[in-house]
């Protein structure tokens, strides 16, 4: 019987040889994916351990947590204009924890968090809470998407115009400005931050720092040289800086904590009966003369 | 596995593959010519066949009119509405390609066997192992015109999405449609490795084991990186059996692109390259395994 | 013990094996053997058992049986479909795992086992493809072969709407694209009607002629006794009678007489005479050796009234040497 059939062992061999030589390239190509398909990114494990079984199960199955994500923004949407802020919430969770590469959702989850809800919010601290967590979901949105400036930008903002932390949203753009893609304005919102503090010391350099970028845009730089001509000027101006703080403190986020007011700002602190900023550690106010209460004691309202 | 022990082991199955290939040369090397005739012919016929079944036929209109509807989303942004049509078209090419795959493949040699069409075959001068190439060679033919099918389409509809824009003329959102065509490619060299596993199993099995046995795979070879975080948690045998189908099941997330090109990620030609020789590899190693079964297979 | 009747080169008589005499062998087995096991039954199922074959060149040989009696599974072992469980097979010389040998035969499967989907000349040009030919000698080929077989104007009828008879031929004509020298038909005449199978036995007749070396196999025994030289009665896989139908079927043993309106009186005195054996109703039959009282017993039945209608000297049919042969096998 044996005689009829052709021996198999050259084409046994062959496979094993073959193996030999594939096994190592495909551990290699799954070991390495994440990074080779963009060398910047880290792209967080999509495993059902990470995500939740059911999640995982639904969505990971084929590769279509991307559909899902879809699905859930339809809901988003849907949700939205139906004016139930609160019920966004858990979908933009779900979404963007299915698709960490969905910058919009990235986006708005951290915006709806950091200004509608914020907003909406009774209490100052709902407020805070709220605020936080839209700086706390832009935070992750970069670690998900450390090679894209979009969410660089986006919690460099959110500093900027929502919790007015000068210094950290400035740090923010610049690192958002370190992407070659990153347009112009992104490089003037470097130093936009500290017109706003008066902090001249960080101001102009930063000023060189952009009027350095961007040499072939011309209205990039008609804007810096326009800025850095304006500050030469009023640097020394008192007047400048009495009307900068002015508009700072009236402007219609008014309802936001001022950046003075932020328990974290290492630099500014402000008077609880006038609101004019002070230093932190002085014990009177230099405008009022109220006497801060001591350390421990219940925060008093701001009194307008 | 260190660099070293990675290229020592390489090294080993080059020159195993060497000496075979010369070894053996005075077996195949007559055999070359009168063998791609008849592969050829047998894929000719395969694929005769395939356009003639009604269900192939009616799945892709379905497809294609899945597809054109997708251009419904003009209630979102631009941006979104590309990102909706990539992701939703992406995935219908690999969910309608992989069912095809599965419902191609294991037809095609249990179904010889069990119509016996495969005697008048078999009883002229056709190699088993010609037999089974050709069968494989057919089916990807028919499964890569499927998938261009499906490609073009999904092309056209993102193609004309931002003219369906009607308040915004200008707020146009043109993606780029290289990486879509490149993930259409890499979803049907996935289809090719896992189509080249079914034929393997259909060598040995029944129509309805195959089918069983082509989803089950198709679990596993989607779920590799789960299956290699339980395999880390695990410990003894379940631990063996996670790594030996960690290892053993092809790992289709390889030429899986499709979350990146969908949320306009730059992707490496290199890696895909690599995924795409790998999967070459793979399918000659799958079919050789295929060929030594047929061979030994009473029809 | 077995009853198997060796063909001897000196007491062939058909003319078919007259003329094969000296001739190669183009089929061989020696102790072929198939067993069947599985899990249910461990021992196994012997469906071909210790067979010896022997097909000489230019000559119709069938394998009769019932159902179930390895036939099939044979020509299956044959053809290289199912690898036996020992012994040796091979064709014109060559052992049957040598592909080459696939180039001169021609297989016709039972029941025409044929993609559906397809007419009758995209099949032919399929099969003939798979030889080689050229696209302006498949052309050549197909029509040739539709003319043969009758299906030239049914060319482009998909195979699953052809008849039953239709599709035999198409059958056939596949076999004969590579124009082989052996060709192997399984139950060529099954499920055809009798213009059908008179039309098929018709075909194999033409190709007999041709010079083919033909290894038929059947259970229509008349359609056998058309065609074959020699016949093979295979039972429960064993060949337990074998030879030229003249050989199997033996000598005639009687003479009867078919003689009408006899009366009864006159049937006893008849039967009372010198050489003949008895008088059953219509027919009187004499012992084949008493050839020399013929004359006289036909004067007597005339005389008595009785209208002759057929002297013959009937030999037993095939069907009568099946029966016998499997009768006598040991259960």
């Amino acid at each position: 019987m044996s005689q009829l059939r052709r021996p198999h062992w050259p084409a046994a061999l062959l496979v094993v040889g073959l193996l030999l030589i594939l096994a190592p390239l495909q551990e290699r190509i799954h070991s390495a994916r994440p990074r080779l398909f963009d060398p910047e990114q880290r792209v967080r494990r999509a495993s059902a351990i990470t995500i939740g079984p059911t999640a995982g199960v639904i969505a990971a199955l084929g590769g279509f947590r991307t559909v899902a994500a879809d699905l859930l923004w339809l809901r988003v949407e849907r949700a939205w204009h139906g004016g139930n802020w609160w019920a966004i919430i858990p979908l933009l969770d779900a979404v963007v924890e299915l698709d960490p590469h969905f910058l919009l959702a990235w986006k708005v989850y951290g915006w709806h968090c950091a200004y509608n809800l914020h907003v909406e919010a009774q209490t100052l601290v709902d407020k805070r809470y709220w605020l936080q967590r839209g700086l706390q979901v832009l935070e992750r949105g970069v670690e998900a998407n450390p090679g894209r400036w979009d969410l660089y930008f986006e919690l460099g903002w959110t500093y900027y115009d929502r919790a007015h932390d000068a210094y950290r949203a400035a740090e923010w753009f610049r690192r958002a400005d370190e992407f070659p893609d990153a347009p112009a304005y992104v490089t003037r919102l470097v130093y936009r931050p500290f017109e706003r503090i008066l902090d001249f010391d960080r101001l102009f350099p930063a000023i060189e720092y952009a009027r350095a970028k961007h040499l072939d845009d011309h209205h990039h730089q008609r804007i810096v040289n326009r800025d850095l001509e304006w500050w030469t000027t009023r640097q020394d101006d008192p007047q400048e800086h009495r009307r900068q703080i002015v508009i700072e403190n009236t402007r219609r986020h008014q309802r936001a904590i001022p950046f003075h007011m932020y328990p974290d700002n290492p630099y500014w602190d402000v008077c609880p009966r006038c609101g004019m900023p002070s230093a932190k550690d002085a014990q009177t106010c230099a405008n009022c003369g109220y006497e801060r209460p001591p350390e421990g004691w219940p925060d008093v309202p701001l009194i307008r | 596995m260190t660099p070293l022990a990675s290229r020592v082991i390489v090294l080993v199955g080059v020159a195993l593959v060497a000496a075979i290939v010369v070894i053996t040369r005075r077996a195949w090397l007559p055999a070359v010519g009168h063998t791609f005739p008849s592969v050829w012919r047998i894929a000719c016929i395969t694929v005769a066949e395939a356009r003639r079944r009604r269900v192939i036929q009616a799945v892709i209109i379905l497809v294609v009119l899945l597809l054109s509807s997708m251009t419904f989303f003009t209630y979102l942004s631009p941006m979104e509405q590309a990102r909706m049509i990539i992701s939703s078209g992406l995935a219908a090419i690999t969910v309608f390609g992989i069912l095809l795959a599965i419902f191609v493949a294991a037809f095609l040699i249990p179904a010889e066997i069990e119509n016996r069409t495969i005697y008048a075959i078999l009883s002229k001068p056709v190699k088993r192992f010609e037999f089974v190439l050709g069968k494989y060679l057919g089916a990807m033919i028919v499964l890569g015109a499927i998938v261009a099918v499906m490609t073009v389409v999904l092309v056209g509809v993102l193609a004309l999405q931002d003219r369906l824009v009607q308040d915004l003329p200008d707020s146009r959102f043109d993606p780029n449609l290289g990486p879509v065509i490149l993930a259409a490619v890499l979803s049907y060299f996935a289809l090719a490795v896992l189509t080249a596993l079914i034929v393997l199993i259909s060598t040995v099995g029944s129509t309805t084991m195959t089918v069983i046995s082509a989803f089950i795979i198709w679990a596993i070879g989607s779920l590799q990186s789960t299956i290699h975080d339980l395999a880390e948690n695990a410990a003894g045998v379940s631990r063996l059996v996670l790594l030996v189908l960690y290892n053993v099941v092809p790992k289709l997330e390889n030429f899986d692109i499709r979350h990146e090109v969908s949320n306009f990620m730059s992707i490496s030609v290199v890696a895909a390259w690599e995924a795409i020789l790998h999967g070459l590899g793979y399918i000659v190693v799958v079919l050789i395994l295929a060929a030594i079964f047929f061979n030994d297979r009473q029809v | 013990m077995t009853r198997r009747t060796r063909v001897t080169t000196t007491d062939l008589t058909a003319q078919g094996v007259t003329a094969a005499k000296g001739r190669a062998h183009v089929v061989r087995t020696e102790g072929l053997t198939k067993v069947y096991r599985s899990l249910l039954s461990p021992a196994g199922v012997r469906a071909v058992d210790n067979l010896n074959l022997a097909v000489r060149e230019g000559e119709t040989y069938s394998i009769v049986g019932p159902n179930g009696s390895g036939k099939t599974t044979t020509l299956k072992i044959l053809l290289g479909l199912i690898f036996p469980t020992s012994g040796s097979a091979t064709i014109f010389g060559k052992t049957i795992a040598d592909l080459g040998v696939r180039e001169r035969i021609g297989f016709l499967p039972e029941d025409a086992y044929l993609y559906d989907c397809f007419s009758g000349e995209e099949l032919l040009d399929f099969y003939a493809g798979l030889f080689g030919y050229s696209k302006a000698k498949r052309r050549q080929l197909t029509d040739e072969l539709l003319e043969l077989v009758g299906m030239q104007e049914n060319r482009r009828v998909p195979f699953r709407e052809c008849s039953k008879g239709m599709r035999q031929r198409l059958a056939l004509a596949q076999a004969l694209v590579n124009d082989p020298e052996l060709l192997i038909l399984d139950e060529p005449t099954s499920g055809l009607d009798p213009a059908g199978r008179h039309q098929m036995t018709l075909l194999i007749q033409e190709l007999k002629r041709r010079g083919k070396t033909i290894l038929l196999c059947s259970h229509f025994l008349a359609e056998v006794e058309e065609v074959c030289d020699r016949v093979g009665i295979m039972y429960r896989g064993k060949i337990v009678a074998e030879g030229a139908l003249s050989e199997l079927a033996g000598e005639p043993t009687e003479i009867v007489i078919e003689a009408r309106g006899l009366p009864e009186t006159a049937a006893e005195q008849i039967a009372a005479l010198p050489g003949v054996l008895g008088v059953d109703g219509e027919l009187v039959r004499m012992g084949h050796a008493e050839e020399g009282r013929l004359w006289s017993v036909l004067e007597r039945v005339h005389q008595a009234g009785g209208r002759i209608v057929e002297v013959r000297r009937p030999r037993p049919s095939l069907q009568d040497v099946f029966v016998r042969a499997i009768r006598e096998e040991p259960r």
